[in-house]
């Protein structure tokens, strides 16, 4: 990673409650005050063109918003929707200014757990083997890591990381 | 435009000779008091001569283009040939020094409003003088009051270019930005209301009503200029009230050099308002503004100090129409800064508040109903919430379908009217009628008219028309480029015209209507037409086209919206530099609408624009791929069938080609395009939807067709910026979301796939 990326975050996180959920058995968290509500898998409207980490738009009482697979956007391996697989619905800054709703599949959601300013650590060196882009820390409690993510990036990258709509040309051959 | 000019001129002319002994250019103090004079010459026919030629100059500074060098010649031959006469006569020194002054002043260069201002002073002060000198009178003070008002303290007589341009600081320190947004909104109101009163003034100069309407414009933005503390447009609103005052009360006819002012005093307000909201926006902070203030300021002194009188039967007129009259409560008190009047209360208010209920009826032409401002944000809102309890209101519906409860169902019967009429409210909300953007392109046509030296009249229709406030502000700038064009490349010069058989003056109508679920906006001119073959030609030269491409006349037509296309043979400052048309054909197809060209030539161009009423809905057609469902705008839709097994061919390399009505359209499986796994591979077994996009079509392979609907358009978001297939969500009818495509892009991305693959 570039020096720039992870002077970004050179502040660390910030103490306080915290959403714990699980990728792919590995725990994960954000800040709670960034959680709107949780609720059931429903109903995912794909949209083609977008890289797979998007999983499409969900209809929220109403107002559609984007459904992120985080287990894809880690590169972790995504085991089937299951009965505990849910989505939980954030806010995250949007690039006009102020908030804008964004929903993320997670494979089960924890607890809410509070984090004091001794349980976080700065994002450590992965050597490069990790993507620190989206990792505000990591909290140390009760004998677990729990990776802190920093939502609003991950939102903020969706845009640059969607594929130019090179969808391949339809194989026309097998009708002819 | 021109021949009715031509008439205000000569009347007021007229009652100013008539009304020697009072003009007003004898009542200003007299720098030069001049002494009596014999009488040096008793010859009546060379007075005439002189007088003729005086009245000839004076034509000539009624229609003197400020731009344009052609009448300033014209004028300047003129002031030769009279200084020649006049000092072939032996004049009193006055007249002769009067006379050196004009030749000075005409030779320094282009006529400025400067210029004009003293000119408009000289020349009645001349034709007084010349008769006082023919009967021997005591010649006229030289209005030195006007002639230096005209040039700023310090100057030679020498007049310079133009005025310099006051650079204004947009946003002076401390402005409070929610205010400052709330006066520029209603800076664009009441700007409105000033443009289209002074047109119709123009037209009816005596109309008392509208005369009143536009000064309580300017006298309403001069206290909201001086509420925002911001001295210089509160001055040139003063003046142009000032001007407005002795119109409305009879003393002066708004003649035309009255009517540009106002119309130039307006352009500084709407320009200022313009960078305010640029600034506002964060663009330029800081950046000053150059107005036109000084000029505009000194030009109203010059219409004021210039002795034009109405003619006695409008002055009988205006007090028996009586509002003017009961109007000015204000009359009688010198114009002053009213601060009292709020930045943040609406015309209706500060209108209302202050002259109670001696206001003549307001014109259609301003709002006359009571409003409430509410943020469009909060409007959409409910409009989103709206829609969502119409959807579960019609889930709840669905639900109960099993229940044989008769109460539920008429309860439910209850509700469901409830929700429809609460849906048209809330979508009518944002429905405004048309006659703004309408009446803007008045003042276009006019001024475009008047630049190039046509005869133009803009016939109005169905301004009462409404659809959704976003559309008629996208609405505009397309609407502007095509007048633009219709007035320029359209309609003939007078000459041209007359030649062909046609009225002198050309024709622009405009008009709105509603027709099935869309509304229609048509431009008609009767101008020159388009002419198929010249276009067939310029676009096979600008490689649009291959040399042996069959078009029919409307497809040669549709060229002129093809990006890099201009039928222009000469470049003016108004259109013609080629990136028109296509710029406009895309701006109203983003808006989801369409246009369409038709042409006989000789006789005409008509372009109509079908328009969605609103931004928030549009009608559309869903289908059915594998899983799942779009929804296809049905503006783009052009038909949907089921081909036959004849229907579809294969071109090797190029795809597959439907031949729609014997016309080869190529097949988009939309499943492929959308990374769908279709239920329906063969063509036979599905249905094929035919959509187009400017001129372009393709067959939509689908499923199957699940029906036409209403659907309430959502934006996908920031997360789907990059993407260009859809041009939005809607929720349907079951909770899910379904996908909108958009036809343009559909095109666009077979087009690219197809050349891959070829």
């Amino acid at each position: 990673m570039s020096p720039t990326e992870t002077t970004a975050k050179a502040s660390g996180p910030d103490a306080g409650k915290y959403l714990v959920f699980t990728l792919s058995g590995e725990r994960y968290a954000v800040p709670v005050l960034a959680v709107r509500e949780i609720i059931r898998l429903c109903p995912i409207t794909p949209v083609a063109t977008m890289p797979p980490h998007i999983r499409g738009v969900i209809n929220l009482r109403g107002r559609v918003i984007p459904l992120v697979d985080l287990r894809v956007r880690f590169s972790l391996s995504a085991p089937p929707d299951h009965d505990r697989t849910c989505i939980i619905v954030t806010q995250v800054a949007s690039a006009a200014g102020g908030k804008r709703p964004y929903a993320v599949v997670v494979d089960g959601v924890e607890e809410v757990a509070t984090y004091d300013q001794s349980d976080l650590l700065p994002t450590p060196d992965f050597g490069g083997a990790v993507d620190v882009r989206f990792i505000t820390g990591m909290a140390h409690a009760a004998e677990q890591v729990i990776t802190l993510i920093d939502l609003d990036t991950v939102a903020a990258h969706d845009p640059l990381d969607a594929l130019e709509p090179s969808i391949t040309a339809p194989d026309t051959s097998e009708d002819a | 435009m021109v021949p009715a000019a031509k008439r205000v001129f000569f009347r007021s002319y007229d009652v100013r000779r008539a009304g020697v002994d009072n003009s007003s250019v004898a009542a200003s103090s007299a720098r030069h008091a001049l002494s009596p004079m014999a009488p040096a010459m008793a010859d009546t026919p060379a007075f005439d001569h002189l007088r003729s030629l005086l009245q000839r100059c004076a034509l000539e500074l009624a229609f003197v283009d400020p731009e344009g060098d052609d009448r300033r010649r014209q004028l300047q031959d003129l002031i030769a040939e009279l200084a020649d006469d006049i000092s072939a006569t032996s004049p009193p020194p006055p007249v002769q020094a009067a006379m050196e002054q004009a030749a000075e002043w005409i030779a320094a260069g282009p006529i400025n409003q400067q210029q004009l201002a003293r000119f408009s002073a000289w020349e009645p002060w001349m034709a007084e003088a010349i008769t006082a000198w023919e009967r021997g009178f005591t010649l006229p003070a030289w209005p030195a009051e006007t002639i230096e008002a005209a040039s700023p303290a310090g100057m030679p007589s020498q007049p310079s270019q133009s005025l310099p341009d006051e650079n204004v600081t947009v946003l002076p320190a401390g402005t409070d930005a929610e205010f400052m947004r709330l006066f520029c909104v209603e800076a664009e109101e009441l700007l409105q209301d000033i443009e289209q009163g002074v047109l119709t003034l123009e037209t009816s100069p005596s109309d008392s009503d509208t005369l009143a309407t536009v000064f309580r414009a300017f006298h309403t933005f001069k206290g909201n200029a001086g509420a925002m503390k911001l001295v210089t447009l509160q001055a040139v609103a003063h003046e142009l009230e000032s001007l407005l005052d002795a119109a409305r009360r009879g003393k002066r006819l708004l003649d035309r050099n009255a009517i540009d002012t106002v119309l130039a005093g307006a352009d500084i307000f709407s320009r200022y308002a313009a960078e305010a909201v640029h600034q506002l926006d964060g663009n330029d902070v800081g950046r000053p503004l150059p107005l036109a203030i000084p000029a505009v300021i000194a030009s109203v002194h010059a219409v004021l100090a210039s002795p034009s009188k109405p003619p006695p039967a409008e002055v009988a007129a205006a007090p028996a129409t009586g509002p003017t009259a009961t109007v000015p409560s204000k009359a009688g008190t010198p114009p002053a800064p009213d601060a009292g009047i709020p930045a943040s209360s609406t015309a209706a208010t500060s209108a209302a508040g202050s002259k109670s209920s001696s206001t003549p009826p307001l014109r259609s032409a301003s709002s006359s109903a009571a409003s409430v401002r509410v943020d469009t944000r909060k409007l959409d809102g409910l409009v989103d919430l709206v829609g969502e309890l119409v959807i579960a209101e019609s889930m709840v519906a669905q639900a109960s379908l099993t229940s044989a409860d008769e109460h539920l169902a008429r309860l439910l019967g209850h509700l469901r009217g409830i929700t429809r009429d609460l849906q048209r409210t809330a979508m009518s909300m944002r429905m405004v009628p048309i006659r703004g953007a309408f009446q803007k392109m008045t003042r276009l046509v006019r001024d475009t008219a008047h630049e190039l030296g046509k005869d133009i009249r803009l016939e109005l229709k169905g301004e009462e028309t409404e659809l959704d406030r976003t559309v008629i502000e996208e609405i505009g700038d397309p609407l502007v480029h095509m007048i633009r064009n219709a007035a320029d490349h359209g309609i003939e010069l007078p000459d041209e015209r007359k030649a062909a058989g046609k009225p002198a003056a050309g024709t622009i109508r405009l008009e709105a209507f509603h027709e099935g679920g869309f509304v229609v906006i048509r431009l008609r001119d009767d101008g020159r037409g388009l002419d198929p073959a010249k276009l067939r030609a310029k676009a096979i030269e600008r490689g649009l086209i291959t040399a042996d491409a069959q078009l029919t006349a409307r497809e040669a037509f549709d060229m002129i919206f093809a990006p890099g296309f201009s039928t222009a043979s000469r470049v003016t400052d108004l259109s013609g530099r080629g990136v028109g048309m296509d710029v406009v054909r895309r701006n109203i197809e983003r808006l989801r609408g369409k246009v369409e060209i038709d042409s006989e030539p000789g006789s005409g161009t008509s372009f109509t624009i079908f328009m969605p009423l609103t931004l928030a809905i549009i009608e559309g057609l869903i289908v059915g791929v594998g899983e799942q469902r779009f929804v296809i705008p049905t503006l783009s839709v052009r038909e949907s069938f089921r081909p036959q097994s004849d229907h579809v061919t294969t071109v090797q390399g190029r795809g597959e080609l439907v031949d729609v009505r014997g016309r080869l359209v190529p097949l988009l499986r939309l499943g492929d395009h959308l990374g769908v796994a279709a239920g329906i591979r063969d063509p036979h077994r599905g249905i094929v939807v035919v959509v187009e996009a400017g001129h372009e079509r393709r067959c939509l392979l689908v499923d199957e067709l699940l029906g036409k609907q209403e659907v309430v358009i959502k934006s996908l978001g920031e997360t789907f910026v990059s993407q260009k297939v859809f041009a939005g969500a809607a929720i349907l009818g079951d909770g899910r979301v379904g996908l909108i495509l958009d036809a343009t892009a559909l095109v666009r991305l077979s087009r690219r796939n197809t050349e891959t693959a070829a």
